[in-house]
């Protein structure tokens, strides 16, 4: 193991930063939010009576899954980005970020593809065409949005770290905390992939 | 010493392993999913799927969010809401029938 010891300077009574303990209890309710679309989603995959197609009939598992692949390689750039920053090896922290927000950016762009090919799919699939259809848009398209405020928060650490001249792990915009962020967004895409596209 | 040992994170090369391992495990599960559908049965397929997914979420917050290192409140704070999702929505399912559709 590293000898990177992440080193924690607070006073709070409960001995870790609140920036930080803020963003572990945020990313514990999220649970909760994105149980009820997954839950939403296996609940109406299955209702029939409505028209095709469903979201299953029309899913392109090589496509999805180098877009899974893309994420979860993004959280090794974040990974290590965190880990730079913690060395105060700020060149490394840029690229590392910058390198998450590219990844993160290819992430989106192929649900943005794989979105309009439904749509312009014959016969299409849109948010009203059944049931399942519309749980589906709502789950991956929730779970997009947070990728996508995960972007903008990752290149604004960039804008920061170009502003101040530095990144720092006592002020601001905790990196740390956007890290974690950034890895709930992939594990909760671990969980979509497998219940939502490889499970029928 | 030994806290600071303790607390001591993986090195770059060891994130870049675990990239790997999960790249693996990603691979696996599409692998699975051709193997279902060349025939295999589902109820076969779809627990080693679940079981999967489950070693990659639990390999990315102990190693990637660092989960094992900190303090034990944060992974209380996790466990109670990973679980407490986990157990509304599986009653949910169960009422209404999903669960029991899932064996392929």
């Amino acid at each position: 193991m590293s000898d990177v010891a992440h080193e924690e300077h607070v006073h709070e009574s409960t001995g870790i930063e609140t920036r930080k303990l803020a963003m572990w209890i945020f990313l514990s309710s999220e649970f909760m939010f994105f149980g009820a679309l997954i839950t939403n989603y296996l609940l109406f995959k299955g209702r029939v009576g409505y028209p095709a197609p469903y979201p299953a009939d029309l899913f392109d598992i090589p496509f999805t899954s180098v877009s899974s692949f893309v994420l979860l390689m993004s959280s090794l750039t974040m990974v290590l980005a965190d880990h730079a920053i913690h060395r105060d090896d700020q060149r490394s922290t840029r690229t590392w970020l910058v390198a998450t927000a590219l990844l993160g950016m290819v992430f989106l762009a192929g649900q943005a593809f794989e979105f309009t090919e439904f749509v312009l799919h014959d016969p299409p699939m849109k948010l009203s065409t059944n049931p399942a259809a519309s749980a589906f848009f709502t789950l991956t398209g929730f779970h997009g949005m947070h990728v996508l405020i995960g972007v903008i928060m990752l290149l604004t650490l960039v804008g920061v770290s170009f502003r101040k001249g530095k990144l720092s792990t006592a002020t601001g915009l905790s990196l740390e905390s956007v890290a974690l962020y950034w890895h709930f967004v992939d594990i909760i895409w671990i969980v979509i992939f497998t219940v939502v596209y490889l499970i029928k | 010493m030994a806290e600071a040992q303790s607390k001591a994170h993986p090195t770059p090369k060891q994130y870049v392993q675990i990239a790997v391992l999960l790249a693996i495990l990603t691979a696996v599960e599409v692998a699975l999913y051709y193997i279902e559908q060349a025939g295999v049965s589902g109820s076969i397929v779809y627990p080693t799927l679940i079981i999967l997914a489950i070693l990659k979420f639990v390999i990315v917050v102990a190693f990637y969010m660092h989960i094992r290192y900190e303090k034990g409140l944060i992974a209380r704070f996790f466990t109670v809401g990973f679980f407490g999702a986990l157990m509304l929505y599986t009653v949910v399912l169960g009422t209404f029938g999903v669960l029991s559709s899932l064996g392929g």
